[in-house]
C-alpha cells in the first residue's frame, strides 16, 4: 500500500493538486464537511423519526423519501472529495489506521442506509405498523448515527494517526 | 480589560497546559467540534432548503423548525465548547489569526441573520405556515444569506487549522511544504508543543 501511495503521488493529478495545495486541500475539505453535515442532518431526521423524536406529523416513509436522496446525494460528493483528497495526499490517507476503519464503517454506514430504503420501499406497511416500534429497529437508528459520528472521528484522527501507537503504520516506523 | 494578559492568562491555565499536554485530548476536541459542526451546518441547512422552497415545501414550517432547531442549539452549544478548549490551548495565536477573526465575524453575521428574521418573517409566519403559501421574499433572502454563512465558518475553521501551527504563525507556509515534515508527525513529543500537532 505504501508503493501504491508513493506511485499515485508521482502521478500528474497527483502533482497538479501537490502544487496547488495551499487553495485546493482546503477547498476539498470543506466541500466534504458540507458533504458530512448533510450526510449527518439527514440521518439524524431519519433516526428521530423512527425514534419518535421528530416528525411525528409524517409517516417513516415521507420522511425517508424528504431524506433519502439528500443523504444518497451527499454520499457521491463525499466520495468524489475523498478520492480527490486520496489523489493530493496518498501516503497521508492511505499509510494511516484511521482512514481504514473509517472506511470499513463507511461501508457499513452505507449498507445500512441502503438495506434501509430498500426494505421500506419493499414493505412500507409492515414498516410504518410494526417494524417502526420494536425497540431492535430504535436502537438500530442510535447505533447508526453513532457509526456517523465514528466516521467524522475517524476522518480527523487521519491527520493524527499517531494517537493509535503500534496500530499506526506510522506509529511503527 | 487587556487583551493580551487575558489571552496569555487562558494560555496558562491548568486546563489549557493539560489539552497541549495531551496526544489525544486535542485531536478529540477537534473530532467532537466537527460532529457538532456538521449536525449545525446539516439541520440549519434542512431549515433553509425548506425556507427557499427547495425541499419540504409541503411541510408546516412551524413544526419543522420546533422539531430541528433544538437540535441546532444543542450541536452549538457542543461546537462552542470544544472551539473555546481548543483556542484556550494557543489563544494569542488564535486571536492573531484573521481566519479566526473572519469566523467569529460571521458567526456575529449569523446571529444578526436570525435576529432579522424573528423580528421580519418571523413575526408573520402563521401566513406562510403551510404550503400553497410560500415564505416571503425576505425569508428566503435570509435562507440564502444563512446557507451562504455558514459555508463561509466552514471554509474559514478549515483554513485555521492550516494557518495557525508554529511555523505559519510565523510566516505563510509555501505551497509545496509538507505540513507533516514540518511538524515532525509522529512522535516528536518530547517537548511540549507551543501548539498541538495540528498539521491540517
Amino acid at each position: 500500500m505504501t508503493q501504491f501511495a508513493e506511485w499515485l503521488s508521482r502521478t500528474a493529478p497527483s502533482l497538479f493538486l501537490q502544487e496547488q495545495y495551499a487553495w485546493a486541500i482546503p477547498a476539498i475539505q470543506s466541500i466534504h464537511i458540507v458533504g458530512i453535515a448533510m450526510v449527518m442532518g439527514s440521518v439524524l431526521m431519519i433516526d428521530l423519526r423512527i425514534l419518535g423524536w421528530a416528525a411525528t406529523d409524517q409517516t417513516l416513509g415521507e420522511t425517508t423519501r424528504r431524506f433519502g436522496p439528500w443523504l444518497t446525494g451527499s454520499l457521491w460528493v463525499l466520495l468524489a472529495t475523498g478520492i480527490l483528497m486520496v489523489i493530493a495526499e496518498p501516503v497521508r490517507e492511505l499509510v494511516t489506521f484511521s482512514f481504514w476503519l473509517k472506511m470499513v464503517l463507511v461501508a457499513v454506514g452505507t449498507l445500512v442506509a441502503a438495506a434501509f430504503q430498500i426494505a421500506l420501499r419493499r414493505h412500507e406497511r409492515h414498516w410504518e405498523d410494526t417494524l417502526v416500534h420494536r425497540p431492535s429497529i430504535k436502537l438500530l437508528a442510535i447505533v447508526t448515527f453513532l457509526v456517523w459520528a465514528c466516521i467524522i472521528v475517524l476522518g480527523r484522527l487521519i491527520a493524527y494517526d499517531h494517537v493509535w501507537g503500534g496500530w499506526s503504520p506510522a506509529g511503527t516506523q | 480589560m487587556d487583551i493580551a494578559s487575558l489571552l496569555s492568562w487562558l494560555e496558562g491555565t491548568g486546563l489549557a497546559a493539560r489539552i497541549r499536554e495531551s496526544r489525544l485530548l486535542f485531536p478529540l476536541l477537534e473530532s467532537v467540534h466537527v460532529i457538532g459542526l456538521a449536525l449545525v451546518f446539516g439541520t440549519i441547512a434542512i431549515v433553509d432548503l425548506r425556507l427557499l422552497g427547495v425541499a419540504s415545501a409541503q411541510r408546516s414550517f412551524r413544526r419543522m423548525a420546533s422539531d430541528i432547531l433544538r437540535w441546532t442549539w444543542a450541536a452549538f452549544a457542543v461546537t462552542v465548547v470544544t472551539g473555546s478548549l481548543m483556542f484556550m490551548t494557543n489563544a494569542a495565536v488564535y486571536y492573531g489569526n484573521a481566519y479566526f477573526r473572519a469566523k467569529m465575524v460571521l458567526l456575529v453575521l449569523a446571529g444578526v441573520n436570525v435576529l432579522v428574521f424573528e423580528l421580519t418573517a418571523g413575526r408573520t409566519v402563521h401566513r406562510w405556515d403551510r404550503a400553497p403559501s410560500a415564505p416571503p421574499p425576505v425569508a428566503r433572502t435570509i435562507a440564502a444569506l444563512s446557507l451562504a454563512i455558514w459555508v463561509g465558518v466552514i471554509v474559514t475553521g478549515r483554513i485555521i487549522g492550516f494557518t495557525t501551527t508554529r511555523a505559519a504563525a510565523v510566516e505563510p507556509l509555501p505551497a509545496d511544504v509538507d505540513l507533516e515534515e514540518l511538524l515532525g508527525f509522529p512522535g516528536d513529543d518530547g517537548q511540549t508543543p507551543a501548539t498541538p500537532p495540528e498539521n491540517d
